[in-house]
């Protein structure tokens, strides 16, 4: 990955519910991102952006310029709840969704429509528009006509789960995916087949919150995660690497941090313990491409959520990097692995270096009053050109990585 | 100087006498006259009933859209999704399916509107009834509990908290009726045990007993007496030790009440009932979700309705429950607004709270919200009518007054109303 003078080159409107995910569909042009309510839509963009408007070079306030916006193309229609993950294959003819519906769909983006709707994915801004205005004017900019976009149906639906499936990867070799859910359960899927590989279940009162795959595929990184049950009631976390193959539990990365302390605790002290490591649960995990390194950030909300990276085969951790103020949303690894970025609760895309933990960029600016909107998900292109972040004000940010 | 046989807050003053006597000679209402001494005589009736309470608290304000309000589909709707429950026609939050299968117990109201917003004015509120005023320190319920339905010399205190919140008390009821508070593990505060053998403990009893019958012979003073009163309950506290130990039951009834610290606490509370405490509060923090409500909620929650169900249940198994009122309540609602925290603010304009058992009608909804949550849009129920409903469960007169100097104060604020249709 290179980067260089990174520019913000789209922002594209999803208004409505808050934009949680986002993934690049084979190039840097196209785009698919989920919502929580369930929608999925995918844009496909123009190799270059519109040139700026009269209007929008008039413009004199720095802030009131943004990038062009760019209607949607399709919309994946199934999902009936929160969307908390995108995944795709290099390729992009594969694209994996997982959702609070319990369920996870695998999509062929390309394939024929099912239908045509017309979508309005501005209604903030027009709400916006007509502050000051009133009668047909009003009306006229309210009811104006939405795009018209295609609809499309999944090709598959995976129904091991019983509750929320919050947590989703995709292998590198693209040949199985790993889910964990609400309740604990994690499942390991075989792609092509789309039969359960292995499942199995953590600590009763935790929820999956995040899990990643190793490169092989055979190796699943998987964080638990509950929010107190009581002041005195607070269940221990887990951060964990298990056999894909068979569900064995291969190591407890969190017990290597902390070998002093009784994981199955539930007192106020040693909840004090974890926090200071695992915050408000290690929402967020991946896998290095080239397989030697672990990344997890720390969420929720939190002064300063940071990002551990650990060896993934020793389970030592070598250091923590970045830092977002409230938390950190999503971490991913450049495709040489020397390079760890994570969005926040900062409104802000941190890239960091792995060898020294020393950051190298960023992308966005703060933006909000005391607590920040989040960048809930980032993504990275294949060709390693583009990246975008899911913001919950109800946009999907596009920069090119080098001017 | 003269002493007093009663304790101030009991006491007519001439003043009061008076006023109402003259009041009633005017042709005005008799309720002051009658209400002057009507106190002790409501609390020798109600407490043949032996009617109980058990208040669980859900400090923060637990989110009705979270619970028993949820509004799916709407912009306020949430991340949750309903399941139905063993009342046809009425569901609930898919956090609370053990909830959902006793739903038949209990009587919901869904539309509360309250009159304090922030948590220290809506603690107060919802453990009185009424707003903080200066020069008048309101009891809470429990105090009220305590004096009408509690036992003179009972070995165990009338007012007990396990995990308290709120701090008002006994207020202007007194001493007598304040709250004893167990830990949120529900151990004894470390005064109620002694440290000394029974043979020097009974020595040092009788010489404090010898000092303070000298000091009394002299001082007929409120304090004196207060004291040696507090001194006697702790020591009639240490022959019920054995309630407070629960890890013999806890492992019969884990599975029922949910292996969780609010499970042991709503089983301390079930013990102390059996025992005749009239008024245990148990509480449950942390509800107030201002960041990541939905993650909040679902780790709050499915602990605290197992728990919920499962004192419901086995109060109904021992032939409790039909006298032992439960409240489900917290201090506030949420917004229905989702801020950019993902958390829900306070709210009080439309929220929810629930009773069960002692004379209320169980698979009961009453009142609604509008179609985001937003206003209440029928059946409005303001915190003086929520607890006049509670003081009309428990065969407590909403309207009995108390006097502070010469001013009455009816345990439920004047103009509330009971919500009669929620019960029997």
């Amino acid at each position: 990955m290179k980067i260089n003078k990174p520019i913000h080159t789209w922002q594209l409107k999803f208004e409505g519910e808050w934009p949680t995910s986002v993934a690049f569909l084979g190039n840097g042009n196209r785009i698919a991102a989920g919502n929580r309510s369930g929608q999925i839509f995918v844009w496909d963009l123009p190799d270059a952006p519109p040139e700026p408007t009269d209007d929008e070079k008039d413009k004199k306030n720095e802030k009131d310029k943004s990038p062009p916006n760019q209607p949607p193309s399709r919309r994946l229609d199934g999902h009936t709840n929160g969307i908390s993950h995108l995944r795709a294959s290099a390729d992009g003819k594969l694209l994996v969704s997982s959702s609070f519906d319990r369920t996870i769909r695998l999509w062929d983006v390309d394939a024929p429509a099912s239908g045509k709707a017309e979508v309005v994915l501005d209604a903030k801004e027009r709400t916006s528009k007509v502050r000051y205005k009133s009668g047909e004017e009003k009306d006229a900019i309210l009811n104006a006509p939405g795009h018209m976009i295609e609809t499309v149906a999944a090709t598959h639906t995976l129904e091991g789960h019983k509750d929320w499936v919050a947590s989703l990867a995709l292998g590198s070799d693209e040949k199985r995916i790993i889910s964990g859910d609400n309740s604990s359960l994690v499942i390991a899927w075989d792609v092509e087949t789309r039969k359960e590989i292995s499942r199995w279940s953590g600590h009763q009162w935790n929820g999956v919150v995040a899990a990643a795959l190793s490169p092989d595929g055979q190796t699943a990184l998987v964080s638990e995660y509950r929010y107190k049950r009581d002041d005195f009631d607070i269940p221990a976390a887990a951060l964990k690497l298990w056999n894909v193959s068979d569900g064995k539990e291969r190591l407890d990365l969190l017990k290597l941090q902390f070998p002093k302390l009784d994981v199955t605790a539930s007192t106020y002290g040693s909840a004090q313990m974890w926090r200071k490591f695992v915050k408000g649960g290690l929402l967020a995990a991946e896998f290095s491409p080239d397989g030697k390194l672990i990344a997890v950030g720390q969420g929720g909300e939190t002064d300063t959520g940071k990002v551990h990276l650990f060896d993934s085969e020793s389970g030592k951790l070598l250091r923590t990097v970045s830092g977002h103020r409230y938390g950190v949303c999503d971490v991913k690894f450049s495709a040489d692995s020397k390079y760890i970025l994570s969005s926040g609760r900062d409104t802000m895309v941190r890239i960091c270096q792995c060898a020294d933990g020393k950051e190298i960029a960023t992308l966005g600016k703060e933006r909000g009053g005391q607590f920040k909107d989040w960048l809930h998900a980032i993504a990275i292109s294949p060709d390693q050109k583009t990246a975008a972040a899911a913001d919950i004000a109800g946009m999907i940010h596009v920069w090119q990585l080098q001017s | 100087m003269h002493t007093m046989e009663c304790p101030t807050h009991e006491h007519v003053s001439r003043r009061a006498l008076l006023k109402n006597t003259l009041a009633t000679a005017g042709g005005g209402a008799l309720m002051n006259w009658g209400s002057l001494f009507n106190s002790k005589a409501t609390a020798a009736e109600v407490k043949k009933n032996q009617k109980r309470c058990i208040l669980l608290w859900m400090n923060g304000g637990a989110s009705q859209f979270e619970t028993f309000d949820m509004k799916i589909g709407r912009p306020t709707g949430g991340l949750f999704r309903e399941i139905s429950t063993n009342v046809p026609g009425t569901r609930v939050c898919e956090l609370m399916p053990t909830i959902a299968q006793n739903m038949d117990k209990l009587a919901v109201i869904r539309s509360m509107k309250t009159s304090q917003i922030d948590h220290p004015g809506g603690i107060h509120l919802m453990h009185t009834g009424y707003s903080q005023a200066s020069g008048i320190r309101f009891p809470e319920i429990g105090g009220v509990i305590a004096k009408y339905l509690g036992s003179e010399g009972s070995d165990l205190p009338n007012f007990i908290k396990i995990f308290s919140h709120g701090n008002t008390g006994a207020g202007f009821l007194g001493p007598k009726y304040q709250p004893f508070s167990l830990s949120p593990e529900g151990r004894l505060p470390s005064f109620s045990t002694s440290n000394l053998n029974p043979v020097n403990e009974s020595r040092r009893n009788a010489l404090r007993t010898f000092v303070e019958d000298s000091y009394a012979s002299g001082h007929k003073a409120e304090t004196a007496r207060m004291h040696r009163e507090a001194y006697d309950a702790s020591r009639r506290l240490q022959n019920v030790q054995g309630v407070f130990k629960i890890d013999g039951e806890w492992d019969k009834y884990r599975d029922l009440y949910g292996d969780s610290a609010f499970g042991r606490r709503c089983l301390m509370a079930r013990r102390l009932i059996e025992e005749g405490v009239p008024f245990v509060e148990v509480g449950q923090s942390s509800y107030d979700s201002h960041a990541d409500n939905f993650v909040w909620h679902r780790g709050l929650l499915p602990p605290m309705e197992r728990a919920w169900a499962g004192l419901m249940i086995d109060l109904e198994q021992r032939g409790l429950l039909e006298n032992t009122l439960v409240v489900w309540m917290g201090e506030i609602g949420r917004t229905p607004n989702v801020n950019n925290r993902s958390g829900r603010d306070h709210y009080v304009r439309s929220w929810s709270t629930a009773l069960a058992g002692c004379g209320v009608k169980g698979g009961l909804v009453y009142g609604e919200s509008d179609e985001n949550g937003v206003d209440v849009k029928d059946n409005p129920v303001s915190e003086g009518d929520f607890f006049a409903t509670i003081y009309k469960a428990l065969g407590i007169d909403p309207e009995t007054e108390h006097y502070t100097g010469v001013r009455p104060i009816p345990i439920a604020p004047f103009g509330s109303k009971v919500v009669n249709d929620v019960l029997l």
